[in-house]
């Protein structure tokens, strides 16, 4: 049998491509945004905090990056209204992807605080810097040239990710996908012009990161 | 290196353009015979058309029927496990020779596979809960109603044409779909109510079915637009079966009654 190809079929539904890809771009700057604020407080714990919130982050850390990011928002969509908390299906993808990235961006972020040089804290420790100031002023803008090239690695991957939200009921980029496999059953056509859509996503993304890297932080990624 | 990325996307568009169209094979009535196997799609998230047993197999009515069919053809069935966003995707590229899961016959679906004469009829009621007050489909068509759906189910179909105004939710199976109505995510789910019952009874929720059957549905065996002399030789083996009274004995058997709207024989096809 000979498959013929017939894009003219999904064009009327294009509009439902664009507007999944807008809510899958959402969902991975937000978590993203989430993740990278819980990822800095953690790593800072890890490196200057008490043992004991230490630990309770390595148990975060640990739970996170070592169970897949799906059973993750399994557990947040169908396990907890079971104990009374009903979480939208947004809601719940958001969470666990934010809480997922929080994880990884701890480890990835611990590694840049500990990237700072000896001399450097010892110079702003003689000048009077409080702690706090010691990581505004020191630590961070290190930090952010160190792992900028990492953490637009990990947004890219986070984009991608955003697909497994369609076993949740948001309709996102996969979502809209296969509801428009459902009534046009052009699955070659549909799935093709899906890639395209990611990849459009994630090579804009790469160059917008790229670019902020390059002037803001002065850090070289791959890319530009 | 954004212009070898740009390129290596590309040349992968451009591959898969080339390949797919010469990939995909779908086997016809002497092949099928030759093999001595018949390779039949069942959905066994759709109890008791399909369910898995204490072994782990799948059974139901499809697959007792799919035997028969299997017994009148003189091959040995294979069942092979399928979905419902994947059923015509696996009859397109052959996968499967035919499939099964309550394949509601309709135009849309018929511009992609072929359809044999129906096997049995779908009743779509709908399933909420019994604190909800509605007592006709027709009052779920407002916007503060969430309906939980199956992706790629003909129900979702029916609620854009006549439930314009109702939210819906889609998920990827009946066992989530029933377990997120019973926890509270949204109003109601249209379908057919037969199939519902397992999954209704794992839920600890008073659950009421809105008594108008709001539409009849005729599913019939999918199989491929290239199975040549297939779906012709399924078409007289179904004829034979419910003339014989073998598919009702087989539909008692299953779901504990007669089916609500039998299909009824006609030599004619």
């Amino acid at each position: 049998m000979s498959y013929t190809l017939q894009y003219g079929q999904i064009w009327p539904y294009l509009p439902r491509l664009f507007d999944g890809a807008w809510i899958a771009l959402q969902i991975a700057v937000l978590a993203f945004c989430g993740g990278l604020a819980i990822g800095t407080a953690c790593a800072a714990v890890k490196s200057f905090g008490p043992r004991w919130l230490t630990r309770i982050v390595n148990v975060y850390v640990v739970f996170f990056t070592n169970t897949p990011q799906l059973v993750q928002i399994y557990f947040l969509y169908f396990a907890l209204p079971d104990t009374g908390v009903l979480l939208s299906s947004f809601a719940a993808v958001l969470i666990g992807m934010t809480l997922n990235a929080g994880a990884y961006l701890t480890e990835i972020q611990r590694a840049g605080f500990e990237s700072r040089r000896v001399s450097e804290m010892e110079a702003a420790e003689v000048l009077g810097f409080s702690r706090l100031q010691q990581i505004r002023y020191v630590i961070l803008p290190h930090m952010a040239r160190v792992l900028f090239p990492p953490l637009s690695n990990h947004f890219i991957i986070m984009t991608l990710g955003t697909s497994m939200a369609a076993v949740f009921g948001v309709e996102e980029l996969t979502g809209q996908a296969f509801n428009i496999n459902s009534l046009t059953f052009r699955s070659i056509e549909i799935f093709s012009v899906t890639a395209l859509f990611y990849v459009a996503l994630t090579l804009a993304a790469s160059v917008l990161l790229a670019a902020i890297g390059r002037y803001v932080f002065r850090a070289r990624t791959g890319l530009i | 290196m954004l212009k070898k990325l740009l390129a290596a996307g590309a040349v992968a568009i451009g591959l898969t353009g080339l390949t797919v169209p010469t990939s995909v094979e779908a086997r016809t009535l002497d092949e099928i015979i030759k093999s001595g196997t018949i390779r039949v799609g069942v959905n066994p998230t759709l109890p008791p058309l399909g369910k898995f047993d204490d072994k782990n197999e799948i059974v139901g009515f499809d697959v007792d029927f799919a035997s028969e069919i299997a017994k009148t053809l003189g091959v040995k069935l294979e069942v092979v496990q399928t979905g419902s966003p994947d059923r015509i995707p696996f009859v397109v590229s052959g996968k499967i020779d035919f499939v099964m899961g309550a394949m509601t016959r309709n135009p849309e679906r018929a511009k992609v596979i072929d359809f044999t004469v129906p096997v049995h009829t779908e009743v779509l009621g709908v399933l909420t809960t019994k604190d909800k007050p509605f007592t006709d489909w027709k009052q779920f068509n407002d916007p503060s109603i969430t309906f939980v759906q199956v992706r790629g189910s003909t129900p979702v179909k029916f609620i854009e044409d006549n439930l314009k105004n109702a939210k819906v939710t889609l998920l990827d199976n009946y066992p989530d779909a029933v377990r997120a109505l019973a926890q509270g995510r949204g109003t109601a789910m249209i379908d057919v109510i037969d199939f519902m019952g397992e999954h209704m009874a794992k839920h600890k929720v008073e659950w009421k079915v809105v008594e108008t059957p709001i539409d009849i549905y005729y599913c019939g065996l999918g199989v491929s637009k290239a199975s040549t002399g297939l779906k012709d030789w399924l078409n007289v083996a179904i004829f034979e079966l419910h003339r014989r009274g073998k598919t009702d004995e087989i539909w008692k058997k299953w779901f504990g009654m007669d089916m609500l709207k039998p299909v009824g024989v006609t030599p004619y096809f």
